[in-house]
C-alpha cells in the first residue's frame, strides 16, 4: 500500500509511515539552496579575503571566533533542516473504527482551566493534539507546530524549534561579526578599495547588511515568542489575542523549556521491537461485583444508563465552566441498544469527561463493520505487535480500499456512513446494522455531539471560536426548527452546520470500494482524485449529524430509528454534493429505500424553519460561489492545508464571518509568497505561515458546485441500482 | 541391492514421517492459532496540565470485566511518572544540551538522549506488565510511543474459553 509504503512494511522500521511519497518538487529547494549558498559563499569569501589581515593586524582568535560562530550557525542550520520536527505517525484505522460521521469535527479538553479545541485531522486520522498543527507542505501533523520555514524548507515544531531558534541566534551574530570585521578591513583600507580583497569584502559587506535587518527582525520575533511560550502559528493566527496561553509556564520556564529540555523522541521511523507475548486463554479474570452481574444480566439498558448518565452529568461542570452563554445542549435520550464495548475507538475515551461518542457506540452493535472486525478476527498477524501493521491486507473491505494513501480507512468510514442508512441493503459490505441500528442512536447522537463541541468553547483564549460558536449555537437552534420540516431538506441547510463530522473531514477518493459514497457519487471519486484538496472537505457529509437529529428530534419512534438517519443522509448526501440542488433537497430511492423515506418523518410542523432553510441555502451558494474565486487567489497552493482537514463546519451564517474575517489573512500569503526575504517584525516569522493558516477555513467554505440535472444512477454493491434524482 | 535401497529410503521416509509426527505432536491447534482481538481500548492523553506527557488514570468500563481498577491505575500512573522523568528540566538535560552544542550536536551520534535512555525504561515497564499482568488476563499494552504519544493502546483479546463477549 502506498501508505505503507515509504514506512517499509514488516515490523522492522516503524510503520505507519509519517507521510507517503510525494512528488519530487524543485521549487521547494530554491530557497534553501539559495539560504546556503549565501550562508557558505559569503563566509568563505569573507575567510579568504578579510580574515588574513585581520589575524595579522589585531590577532588570530579574531578567525578563530567567526569560524566557531560560523560552525555553530551551520550546526543548527542543518539541524533545523534535516531534523524531523515531531512528525505523528499516521493513526492507524482501529484507532477510528468509530463511524466518522457520528464524531464532532471538533473536541474540547481543558487545559488549565481553559478549553482547548482539538480538531480532527483527516489526513492523519486522528484529533490533532493541542498545539499541533498540520502542514500542508510536508503533508505531516507535526507536534508543537510553530510554522513551515522554506529557508530551511522543513516545518519546525517540537523538536527542532530549539535548533531552529539557535540558528536565528548565531545567524544574527554571524551577519554581525562579518559585517563589522567587513567595515574594519574597509576603513583600514580606504585607499585602496580598488583591491580585490576590499571588493570582495565590501560585496560581502553588502550581502551581510542585506540580510540582517529580516533576520534580526525574525530573531527578534521568536524570541518574544519564546519568552511568551507561543508558537509562531499561535501568534500569526492570534488565538491568544484577547486570552490567556494556557501553555505557558512563565518567561524562564519557558526559555529553559525551549533550550534546556531534552531532544524529545522521533515518533516515525523507529525500529519496533515486536511483541512476541503469547496471549493464551484462558484468562484471569477480576471477581465481579453484585452490579456487575446485574449489568451483566440486564445488558441493555443499564449499562447504557451508565455511560449516559455519566456521560450527562460530565457534560454539566464542562459546560458551567465554558464561558458560553449559549443554551446547554439538548439532553441525550436513553438509548434502548445492546450495551456494546464501547473500547473500540480512540476517541471513545478521549475527553476527560465522559465522552459523548460512546453513546453514539452504544448502537454500533456486534454489528459493528464487518469489515473491521473481519480484520481483526481473520487476521491473527494482529496479535502480535510488530505485525500489527499489516493489518490492511486481506480483508474485504481492506481490499476495497483506494490507492490513495490518505484515503485508506476513510472508505470504510464512508461506508459506515452509508452502512446506517442502507444496512438492511449492503449484503455483502459494510456495516450490516439492522434497521434498528443506527437510526434512533445516530438522530441523538448528532445532537449530543454538536452540543458537546459548541459547549466546551471558551471565548476567552479563542476568539475565533467566538464566530464558530455563535455559528454553532444557531444550528442547535436550527436545527430543532427544521427538524420539523422535511428531513431531507434540513438536510441540505444543515449541511453548512459548524457542528460538522469527521466524516465530511474524511473526504477521500473512493473507486469501485464499497462504501454507499463512491456508489453515490461513482463519477466523483475521479474528481476528488484530480482536484486539490481544496474541493474535497467540501463534499459536506456535514448534513449527515444534522439529518440525524433531525430525525431523533421528531420524536423518532423506536420502532422505526433508523428512519432520522437514513434517508436524511442519503438524500443530503446526494443534496450536498450537488450543489444547485440544494434548494431541491429530494432524492428518490429505489423502493426499499422509497418505504424508508416514507416510515421516516411525522410531518414537520414548523413553518419558521422554512425561512431559515432558505436563508442557509442562500449563505451557502454565497460562500460555495466565493470559494473558487479565494482558491485562486492562493498562490500554488503551496502554503495551503490540504482542505481534506477543514470540513464545511461553519453556519452559513458563522461561515460568512468566518470568510470575512480571514479574507484579509488569506490575501497576505499571496504577496509574501512571492519569495524573497518575508520581512516586518510581528509578521515576518508568521508571514510564511500565515498562509496556512487563514486559508484553512476559507478553504472550508469551498463546496464542489456541481450542476445536476435529472436522475443519477449508481450501482451497489449487491447489484442494486439506485437512482437518485438530482 | 534395490530392496535395500527402498527399505533404506522407506525407513528414511518413515523418520521424517516420526519428524514431523513428533513435531505436530507437541503444538496443539489452539497453540498454533493466537486469539482474535476482540476490541482495543484507547487511554487518551491528559492534557490538563498542558502539553506534558500524561495518560488519563481513569478506567476504562471495557476493562472492568478483565482487569482491576487498581491495576490499571497503577500502570498508567507509572508511565506518567516515567514520562514526566524524561521531560524533566533538570541539570542533566541541561548539561546534555550544552555537551551538544559544543560538539556542534556530533555527540547524539554516539550518546543516546537523556528522553530516549528514559523511554527505554519505559518500554522495559510495558514489557513486564504485559508478561506478568496483562498478557494473562487477554490484555496488551501497546507502547504509546508507537502512536506517537497520543494514546495507550490496549488490546482486548477474545477469551473463548468462556464464551466470546467482553
Amino acid at each position: 500500500m502506498p501508505g505503507f509504503s515509504s514506512g517499509g512494511v514488516g515490523g522492522g522500521v516503524g510503520v505507519p509511515a509519517s507521510a507517503p511519497p510525494r512528488p519530487f518538487r524543485p521549487s521547494r529547494y530554491v530557497p534553501v539552496s539559495a539560504a546556503t549558498t549565501f550562508l557558505v559563499g559569503s563566509t568563505s569569501l569573507f575567510f579568504c579575503f578579510t580574515c588574513p589581515w585581520l589575524s595579522e593586524y589585531f590577532s588570530c582568535v579574531i578567525p578563530i571566533y567567526v569560524a566557531v560562530i560560523f560552525l555553530f550557525t551551520l550546526a543548527n542550520f542543518s539541524m533545523a533542516t534535516f531534523m524531523d520536527p515531531g512528525v505523528f505517525p499516521r493513526a492507524e484505522e482501529d484507532e477510528d473504527k468509530e463511524d466518522d460521521f457520528r464524531a464532532p469535527l471538533y473536541k474540547t479538553v481543558e487545559i488549565k482551566g481553559i478549553q482547548v479545541r482539538m480538531k480532527w485531522c483527516a489526513t492523519c486520522r486522528f484529533y490533532r493534539p493541542p498545539r499541533c498543527s498540520h502542514c500542508s507542505v510536508c503533508d505531516n501533523c507535526v507536534e508543537d507546530f510553530d510554522h513551515h520555514c522554506p529557508w530551511v524548507n522543513n516545518c519546525i515544531g517540537r523538536r527542532n524549534y530549539r535548533h531552529f531558534f539557535l540558528f536565528l541566534l548565531s545567524l544574527t551574530t554571524h551577519i554581525m561579526n562579518v559585517f563589522g570585521f567587513g567595515l574594519v578591513y574597509v576603513l583600514h583600507h580606504r585607499q585602496q578599495l580598488d583591491t580585490p580583497h576590499a571588493v570582495v569584502t565590501m560585496v560581502v559587506m553588502c550581502v551581510a547588511g542585506l540580510f540582517f535587518f529580516p533576520v534580526a527582525g525574525l530573531t527578534g520575533f521568536h524570541m518574544v515568542l519564546v519568552a511568551r511560550g507561543r508558537t509562531t502559528n499561535e501568534q500569526v493566527t492570534g488565538k491568544f489575542r484577547g486570552g490567556v496561553n494556557p501553555f505557558t509556564n512563565g518567561c524562564t520556564r519557558n526559555i529553559s523549556h525551549v533550550l534546556c529540555s531534552s531532544q524529545a523522541p522521533r515518533y516515525v521511523g523507529r525500529s519496533r521491537s515486536p511483541q512476541a507475548l503469547d496471549v493464551q486463554p484462558p484468562f484471569l479474570r477480576p471477581p465481579l461485583t453484585e452490579a456487575q452481574l446485574e449489568a451483566k444480566v440486564l445488558d441493555n439498558g443499564i449499562q447504557n444508563d451508565r455511560h449516559s448518565t455519566r456521560s450527562k452529568s460530565s457534560l454539566d461542570p464542562t459546560e458551567s465552566q465554558s464561558a458560553d452563554a449559549e443554551p446547554p445542549p439538548p439532553p441525550k435520550p436513553e438509548l434502548r441498544y445492546p450495551g456494546l464495548p464501547r473500547a473500540d475507538t480512540e476517541e471513545s475515551s478521549l475527553l476527560t469527561e465522559g465522552p459523548t461518542t460512546p453513546s453514539m457506540y452504544k448502537y454500533r452493535p456486534a454489528f459493528s463493520s464487518p469489515g473491521r472486525n473481519h480484520t481483526a478476527l481473520t487476521h491473527p498477524s494482529k496479535m502480535i505487535r510488530g505485525d500489527s501493521l499489516d493489518s490492511p491486507s486481506p480483508s474485504i473491505l481492506q481490499s476495497s480500499r483506494q490507492p490513495s494513501y490518505r484515503s485508506e480507512p476513510s472508505s470504510l468510514d464512508g461506508t459506515t456512513v452509508v452502512g446506517g442508512g442502507v444496512g438492511a441493503r449492503r449484503g455483502g459490505g459494510d456495516r450490516g446494522e439492522g434497521p434498528g441500528g443506527p437510526g434512533g442512536a445516530a438522530g441523538v447522537i448528532p445532537g449530543g455531539m454538536s452540543g458537546y463541541s459548541l459547549a466546551g468553547r471558551s471565548h476567552t483564549s479563542y476568539p475565533s471560536s467566538l464566530v464558530l460558536s455563535t455559528g454553532g449555537s444557531h444550528s442547535s437552534s436550527l436545527r430543532s426548527a427544521l427538524a420539523a420540516n422535511n428531513p431531507l431538506s434540513t438536510l441540505q441547510s444543515e449541511g453548512t452546520t459548524d457542528t460538522s463530522y469527521k466524516s465530511l473531514a474524511n473526504q477521500t477518493p473512493r473507486n469501485g470500494s464499497l462504501s454507499y459514497d463512491s456508489l453515490l457519487t461513482p463519477s466523483e471519486s475521479p474528481e476528488f482524485e484530480s482536484a486539490a484538496h481544496e474541493l474535497s472537505p467540501q463534499k459536506p457529509r456535514a448534513v449527515f449529524p444534522s439529518a440525524g437529529a433531525a430525525g431523533q428530534r421528531e420524536g423518532v419512534s423506536p420502532g422505526s430509528p433508523l428512519q432520522g438517519y437514513t434517508s436524511p443522509f442519503l438524500s443530503a448526501q446526494i443534496a450536498q454534493q450537488r450543489e444547485g440542488q440544494l434548494l431541491q433537497g429530494s432524492a428518490t430511492f429505489s423502493s426499499p429505500h422509497r418505504a424508508y423515506l416514507r416510515a421516516v418523518s411525522p410531518p414537520p410542523p414548523s413553518a419558521s424553519g422554512a425561512p431559515e432553510i432558505q436563508h442557509l441555502l442562500q449563505a451557502n451558494h454565497n460562500s460555495s460561489s466565493r470559494g473558487p474565486r479565494n482558491l485562486s487567489s492562493s498562490p500554488g497552493g503551496r502554503s495551503l492545508e490540504p482542505p481534506v482537514s477543514p470540513p464545511p463546519r461553519g453556519l452559513s451564517l458563522g461561515k460568512s464571518q468566518y470568510h470575512v474575517g480571514e479574507a484579509g489573512p488569506q490575501h497576505r500569503p499571496p504577496r509574501a509568497s512571492g519569495g524573497g526575504l518575508v520581512v516586518g517584525g510581528g509578521g515576518a516569522g508568521g508571514g510564511q505561515q500565515a498562509a496556512q493558516y487563514p486559508s484553512r477555513p476559507v478553504l472550508a467554505n469551498h463546496t464542489p458546485t456541481k450542476s445536476g440535472g435529472g436522475v443519477k444512477k449508481v450501482t451497489g454493491v449487491g447489484g442494486t441500482t439506485y437512482e437518485i434524482s438530482v | 541391492g534395490r530392496s535395500f535401497n527402498a527399505s533404506l529410503l522407506s525407513s528414511f521416509n518413515i523418520g521424517i514421517t516420526g519428524l514431523c509426527f513428533k513435531k505436530v505432536k507437541t503444538h496443539s491447534l489452539q497453540d498454533l492459532r493466537q486469539p482474535a482481538v476482540s476490541s482495543k481500548v484507547f487511554v487518551q492523553r491528559d492534557y490538563n496540565s498542558g502539553t506534558i506527557s500524561k495518560f488519563q488514570t481513569k478506567f476504562p468500563s471495557e476493562l472492568e470485566s478483565r482487569l482491576d481498577k487498581q491495576q490499571f491505575e497503577e500502570t498508567i500512573q507509572t508511565l506518567n511518572n516515567l514520562y514526566a522523568e524524561a521531560e524533566k528540566l533538570g541539570g542533566k538535560s541541561y548539561l546534555e544540551g550544552c555537551l551538544a552544542c559544543l560538539t556542534a550536536y556530533t555527540i547524539f551520534l554516539c550518546m543516546e538522549t537523556h528522553y530516549e535512555k528514559v523511554l527505554k525504561k519505559i518500554s522495559r515497564y510495558i514489557k513486564d506488565q504485559n508478561e506478568k499482568i496483562y498478557a494473562p488476563r487477554g490484555l496488551l499494552l501497546t507502547d504509546p510511543i508507537e502512536r506517537g504519544l497520543r494514546v495507550v493502546e490496549i488490546t482486548i483479546f477474545e477469551d473463548r474459553s468462556i464464551g466470546s463477549g467482553r
